[in-house]
């Protein structure tokens, strides 16, 4: 028999973030990809992220009795972190699995993994793997929503939208028109470059791309970018500087000879930043190695530099999208085909 | 004495250019009579008015996964999927476990196959010990035990010199080396057709030039070595230019097939992560597949075959980087041809029957897919034009892993004979 749980009545601040949210709903279940976030999903989640940021740590009640599993079948410090701590401040219980210590390393296939963390009901699961479209694919299997926190080289849609929060807050807008971001390093391994060139693309700014060939996935200039080999002439004009890492773990040996040269060639020095406009800012996805993507002096005090910022982002929108999607105000539920 | 009497069929036999409205009688087997209003009594007559009667479609590349893989398809299944797509002749490809690089697992099938009594089962024995690209099987065991060519299906034979010295010894023996052409140090352990699609989908894509390097490897030792050399599945613009230069230059030992999937389907297909649309060589970008209509077009193509490769449901629900590779073709492949090729104005359908019957059986050098006065009574009756939706679910072949599932199709066996008796009929297996 169902039970009928009554909510308490809201404390100031969550009626404050009420107040943002005005009864809005996101037009998708699952974060699985950029391509699913309408205009209107982007306002809403940036108005009620940049309230929750307002808040810090403060605990909010909104999800509570609801659960969440991070499971992380590849390593993940920021990410994971920040899922963690999203969903505990809205008072979700939280539990996290990884490949090491899951059934997946004694042979269970993928989707019967998340068949089972689904299966106790959580509301939320944040999937991070190795193979692009398994959040996709499990997505249409279970009731839970999946979040897709990294997808192989496919996307990772938390970063994208994080990374156009930190630079619509830096240029005071609710676009990017009239705005030029450079991306410069391993496109070709790199999901945050999946989730940020479709979102840049919605936000209308100009994009460009600099990396040697052997990081440039055929077509890519499909998706409305320039491409350069010559970082100095992209960084020209540029209002953003977004560096990548050399994705080593993910097959990008053998495209460079050293990271010695990728540092000369490609890395982001003091005298490079100069070339980009005057306020231009440093982003990355982290994590930097630093001297060889970004050099040390750059990475995170530097005045241009909107690292920490990133981070700090990445912390309200996970928060935004765990409150939007677990908890609707239209009552509309997942629609799913078990396997 | 078994009789039997197809009456006013459209008899197309590409082999003894016939296409006319005509009788085929059969007695014993054999094919004893082909002509308008035949005389001749029968024990059973079919009524084929309205439809087309063709040799029996020969398939050069299939796998039945038996011995080994039963679960997979066995080679009744595999068989009875044959019969339900009019196919009435196969060759088996060696990676089987074990593997057919010896007489045995050869020996082992064609037991099996004549216990069975439906289609006619070749097997194709391996290149090399355990298809590792290294030794050389003994070609001429193989050959004598009843193996009517010889590939290392599923992989290339790598090392050059390895492949050389596999087609020297395989002309010694006359014997038909099949090579799956693709360089796998240029595949980049990709997943699908490097492209548009994969870099959208954030998939590991195999460039075609892993292809297009392995045939034109294999063309050239071809040409030194002067052996059969066939070309399996060819599917990217460089592979059948490749093809097409080697017959232009003479070579007439060098002859090269296409699966129906490579011209009918597109690198879209794998959009949604569908794993049927997961094989290798995988399904090319739109430039591609209009090249390999042109090759067919032009006569550069020899046969049409289905590289039908069954897979069991867990394989194929997975990520789609981790999913089983192949698709099966068997109960589909008649149809795709009538459907892309013949229905759109490509080609006569006289010519893509002959794709798929005489000109194949020419390549393994078999009296297989003509309806000529004394040739084995394996016949396939087609209505051209029932028009249909696949559903995996319902084939005869264990692999529940098709491509075209859920498309439409034009085309589809009414009934097939095999060995002069009738062993289709109507959807159903008569045995």
């Amino acid at each position: 028999m169902a039970v009928v749980l009554s909510k308490k009545s809201p404390s100031a601040a969550e009626k404050d973030l009420n107040g943002f949210r005005k009864n809005r709903d996101l037009s998708f279940f699952d974060l699985l990809s950029i391509d699913q976030v309408s205009l209107e999903d982007l306002d809403l989640i940036f108005e009620v992220a940049r309230r929750f940021r307002d808040y810090k740590t403060y605990k909010f009640s909104f999800n509570k009795g609801l659960s969440q599993v991070n499971a992380f079948f590849e390593p993940s410090t920021r990410t994971q972190a920040s899922f963690d701590l999203a969903a505990k401040q809205l008072s979700m219980d939280t539990t996290s699995v990884g490949s090491s210590g899951s059934s997946t390393k004694k042979g269970e296939s993928f989707i019967d993994t998340v068949e089972t963390l689904a299966a106790y009901n959580v509301r939320t699961i944040v999937i991070r793997c190795s193979q692009a479209g398994a959040p996709e694919f499990v997505a249409r299997h279970v009731p839970a929503s999946i979040i897709n926190a990294g997808d192989g080289w496919h996307e990772h849609p938390t970063q994208g939208l994080l990374d156009a929060l930190t630079m619509l807050d830096e240029f005071k807008s609710r676009d990017l028109k009239g705005k030029t971001v450079t991306i410069v390093g391993d496109i070709k391994h790199s999901r945050v470059f999946g989730s940020l060139v479709r979102i840049l693309t919605k936000l209308k700014a100009e994009i460009r791309v600099a990396a040697p060939e052997t990081f440039l996935p055929d077509f890519v200039e499909n998706f409305g970018i320039k491409t350069y080999w010559n970082v100095d002439e992209a960084l020209v004009g540029a209002d953003v500087i977004y560096a990548l890492r050399v994705q080593e773990e993910r097959g990008a040996k053998g495209d460079i000879p050293t990271l010695r040269e990728y540092s000369k060639t490609f890395g982001i020095s003091e005298k490079r930043l100069k070339l980009a406009n005057k306020g231009a800012i440093l982003m990355h996805a982290g994590p930097v190695m630093r001297d060889i993507d970004v050099h040390s002096a750059l990475v995170a005090r530097h005045p241009q530099s909107r690292i920490l910022q990133q981070v700090e982002n990445g912390s309200a929108i996970r928060k935004a999208l765990l409150w939007l999607m677990a908890d609707r105000v239209d009552g509309k539920v997942k629609a799913y085909t078990p396997l | 004495m078994t009789t039997l009497l197809i009456k006013n069929g459209r008899v197309i036999d590409p082999a003894s250019k016939r296409d006319e409205v005509a009788d085929v009688f059969i007695q014993d087997g054999k094919i004893v009579a082909v002509g308008k209003k035949l005389k001749q009594k029968a024990e059973k007559e079919i009524d084929a008015s309205g439809l087309i009667v063709t040799p029996g479609l020969v398939d050069i590349h299939v796998h039945f996964r038996e011995p080994g893989r039963e679960d997979m398809e066995t080679l009744e299944t595999g068989s009875k999927a044959a019969l339900a797509g009019g196919i009435t002749s196969v060759v088996t490809m060696p990676n089987t476990a074990p593997i057919a690089d010896n007489q045995t697992v050869v020996e082992f099938i064609l037991k099996r196959s004549k216990e069975l009594d439906l289609i006619t089962i070749y097997p194709a024995g391996a290149i090399t010990k355990n298809e590792d690209g290294a030794m050389l099987s003994e070609m001429r065991e193989l050959k004598n035990s009843g193996a009517v060519a010889i590939s290392d299906d599923g992989v290339d034979v790598d090392n050059p010199g390895v492949l050389l010295s596999a087609m020297e010894y395989a002309k010694t023996h006359d014997m038909l080396l099949m090579n799956h052409c693709e360089t796998p140090e240029l595949d980049e352990s990709g997943v699908m057709h490097e492209g548009w699609v994969s870099t959208e989908l954030g998939l590991p894509g195999i460039p075609e030039v892993a292809e297009d390097h392995g045939v034109a490897k294999g063309v050239m030792l071809a040409q030194r070595s002067g052996a059969r050399f066939h070309i399996s599945h060819m599917s990217t613009k460089a592979s059948v230019a490749s093809l097409r230069d080697a017959k232009r230059a003479g070579l007439t030992n060098v002859t090269g097939e296409v699966s129906v999937q490579h011209f009918a389907l597109t690198d879209e297909e794998c959009r949604g992560y569908n794993t049927n649309a997961k094989m290798y060589p995988p399904l090319r970008s739109q430039d591609h597949v209009d090249a390999i209509i042109a090759a067919i077009k032009d006569g550069t193509i020899d046969c049409l075959t289905t590289d039908h490769a069954p897979h069991i449901e867990p394989d194929k629900i997975k990520p789609f980087t981790e999913a089983g590779r192949g698709t099966v073709g068997l109960e589909t492949s008649f149809a795709v041809m009538n459907t892309y090729l013949v229905a759109r104005g490509h080609l006569p359908l006289a010519q893509g029957i002959a794709l798929m019957t005489h000109k194949p059986a020419e390549i393994i050098r078999q009296a297989k897919g003509t309806l000529a006065v004394g040739a084995d009574a394996d016949i396939a009756i087609f209505d051209t034009e029932k028009e249909w939706v696949v559903d995996e679910k319902q084939f005869f072949s264990k692999g529940k892993n098709c491509v075209f599932n859920g498309k439409k199709l034009k085309g589809k066996a009414v009934y097939t004979i095999a060995g002069g008796k009738l062993k289709f009929d109507h959807g159903k297996i008569i045995s």
